[in-house]
């Protein structure tokens, strides 16, 4: 994977210039994410909201290297993703990006310790019992569910262990699709704190995707997609989204 | 991933122990059916040379298999091989194979026959091979249960037994020769001649002088078992011992690739979180390669302690065939297993590396 020569001036961690993506469904082509252009600088907290299918996932998974673009650039730590091989893509994920899923996506058959660990395993970063992992563990709450398996977890626990493992290899970017989106109220609470949490203390940048303006409000800017693109920044805290009623 | 893989066989328990069972099927094929034909061939081998003949004497293409070869040597050679200068004794013997107890039948002249070093050691009964007589081994008598003066029905013919001689000897059962030649319907003709060195006659110069005086038929000496062996002497053995491991083979094979192929659609999201993790393909390959030898291993486990009691009914159930498992056998069967399962296996790791993580995530 080579840095490109057309490397962004600012110093963002993640800059997408004019992404676009597009699926095609039978002989339709369905765009998905128009001309999105995105700057998120180190540290920052962003949560992007929007209406279903306009685009948010797409996005997410686009800066996560999940899916290569239609057209356009995504520099993640100034490496443009966008014209890496699936296996270069990969690597960049592997290192620099950690997610945490609306429905957690925890392995059902190992416990929480074996989840966070094998993270560890697919960086190459040994095992768990080495490099302040047991920080990140006491951090998240979880010492006393470590041995548990996700089964036996609450959904509020579950997304701690998803948590754990996406900063267990401190990634410079944290990907959250719908992170709340599965827990009560209680519980998304103790989530979202736990990702302030890192963000504060850690500094990770952290991009969100959420439906909840709650959510949203502990995010320091707020993005607002819809049909695919990006309506408006805003850096305000107390965000009211102009598609709430939509919900 | 160590944890991820013993997790992954632990939750599909029903898949995990069909595919260790038919694993250990094909370990199992191999090594039983194997085992019976190299013990019989090494069986038959150890008796031939325990005969104590320094030569086989045969018609060209025939096989040291006396079973394949029919009566197509005329007596009258053993009069005349006699007389090669050096030439201790010679024995003829016709060979008829026995489909009912499925083993080798000796016509011969107890005569001649008793002088070799393999003769006939009588443990009970009498050393009498004339008319309806008949002597068989004492494993022989011991399975079917016969005494001296029993009365036995050998290819459509009622003999008696007169004596029980120890189990050692080439076959084991003899009947006179000239009563198997009748039976046979090819009076004057044997299977094979035996021949002995006169004492102090060097063997190579005894081998060279038949070889002379006998160029086109075809001599074995007994001394190198390899002669004993070669293939083209032993019709369809190779091509039979290949079937049988390229069954046990496409066996693990099929079994292997079928489980991991379905394993690996049940675990399509597993598979899509691993990629969101930043596992590489390769990552993934091995773990469903590692998952499968794990598999594998148990099944050739399974299998090789299936073939061991296996081997013991057999050898109980019928004490006259011989089931030979080596350290070196069970070692190549376990192995080609492996190799089939882990061959099984390449094309479903293939397809779960290759798998679109956006799609796999969003897999119920």
């Amino acid at each position: 994977m080579s840095e490109t020569n057309n490397e962004p001036q600012t110093p963002c961690v993640i800059q997408t210039n004019d992404v676009s993506m597009v699926y095609r469904s039978g002989k339709i082509d369905v765009p998905a994410v128009r001309d999105v252009n995105l700057e998120i600088a180190k540290g920052d907290f962003v949560a992007i909201m929007g209406p279903s299918g306009c685009g948010k996932s797409t996005l997410l998974h686009l800066i996560g290297g999940l899916i290569q673009p239609t057209k356009g650039q995504i520099y993640i730590d100034g490496i443009d993703i966008a014209t890496l091989s699936d296996s270069e893509r990969t690597a960049v994920r592997r290192k620099k990006i950690g997610f945490v899923f609306q429905r957690f996506n925890l392995l059902p058959n190992i416990s929480a310790w074996d989840n966070i660990e094998l993270a560890k395993r697919i960086r190459g970063n040994g095992y768990l019992n080495s490099n302040g992992a047991s920080q990140v563990i006491n951090m998240l709450g979880l010492s006393d569910k470590i041995r548990f398996r996700p089964t036996e977890l609450s959904g509020g626990e579950q997304q701690r262990v998803a948590i754990a493992r996406a900063v267990i290899n401190h990634p410079s970017i944290i990907l959250a699709d719908e992170p709340t989106g599965s827990l009560d109220s209680r519980n998304s609470r103790a989530v979202l704190r736990v990702l302030q949490e890192l963000n504060d203390k850690l500094q990770q940048t952290i991009v969100m995707i959420t439906h909840d303006s709650e959510a949203a409000s502990m995010a320091n800017r707020v993005i607002e997609m819809r049909d695919g693109q990006i309506l408006e920044h805003a850096q305000h805290l107390s965000y009211e989204p102009e598609f709430e009623g939509l919900f | 991933m160590g944890s991820l893989i013993t997790a992954n066989i632990k939750s599909r328990p029903t898949r995990t122990v069909i595919s260790i069972v038919a694993v250990g099927l094909g370990v199992t094929i191999m090594l039983v059916i194997g085992g019976i034909t190299s013990g019989t061939l090494n069986d038959y081998l150890n008796r031939t040379m325990g005969m104590g003949a320094d030569f086989i004497f045969q018609p060209t293409g025939a096989s040291m298999l006396f079973a394949f070869s029919g009566a197509n040597l005329p007596i009258a050679m053993a009069g005349k091989i006699s007389e090669v200068p050096g030439v201790g004794m010679v024995t003829p013997v016709l060979a008829k194979f026995s489909a009912s107890d499925f083993g080798l039948i000796f016509g011969i002249d107890l005569n001649s026959y008793d002088k070799f070093e393999g003769r006939l050691q009588i443990a009970q009964g009498r050393e009498s091979l004339t008319g309806d007589e008949v002597i068989v081994d004492e494993l022989y008598a011991r399975a079917h249960g016969i005494k001296p003066g029993a009365q036995l029905t050998l290819l459509g013919h009622k003999f008696t037994v007169s004596g029980i001689c120890r189990t050692g000897a080439m076959v084991r059962v003899f009947v006179p020769l000239k009563t198997l030649q009748q039976l046979n319907e090819s009076p004057d003709k044997v299977t094979v001649i035996f021949i002995k060195a006169a004492p102090g006659v060097d063997k190579d110069k005894l081998f060279g002088s038949l070889k002379t005086a006998y160029d086109g038929w075809s001599i074995i000496r007994t001394d190198d078992p390899s002669f004993l062996l070669a293939d083209t002497r032993l019709p369809g053995l190779r091509e039979f011992r290949y079937t049988i491991i390229l069954v046990s083979l496409l066996l693990s094979f099929m079994v292997i690739l079928l489980a991991m192929y379905s394993t690996i659609f049940e675990r399509t999201r597993e598979i899509g979180i691993l990629k969101s993790l930043g596992a590489s393909r390769s990552f993934i390959i091995t773990m469903i390669l590692r998952e499968s030898v794990m598999i594998s291993c148990l099944g050739a486990i399974f299998g090789t302690g299936a073939s061991e009691i296996i081997r013991k009914i057999i050898i109980s159930a019928f004490p006259t065939l011989q089931v030979s498992m080596t350290v070196g056998d069970v070692v190549r069967g376990c192995l080609l297993g492996l190799l089939g399962g882990t061959l099984g296996a390449l094309y479903p790791a293939y397809k779960a590396a290759r798998m679109d993580p956006v799609k796999a995530l969003s897999y119920e």
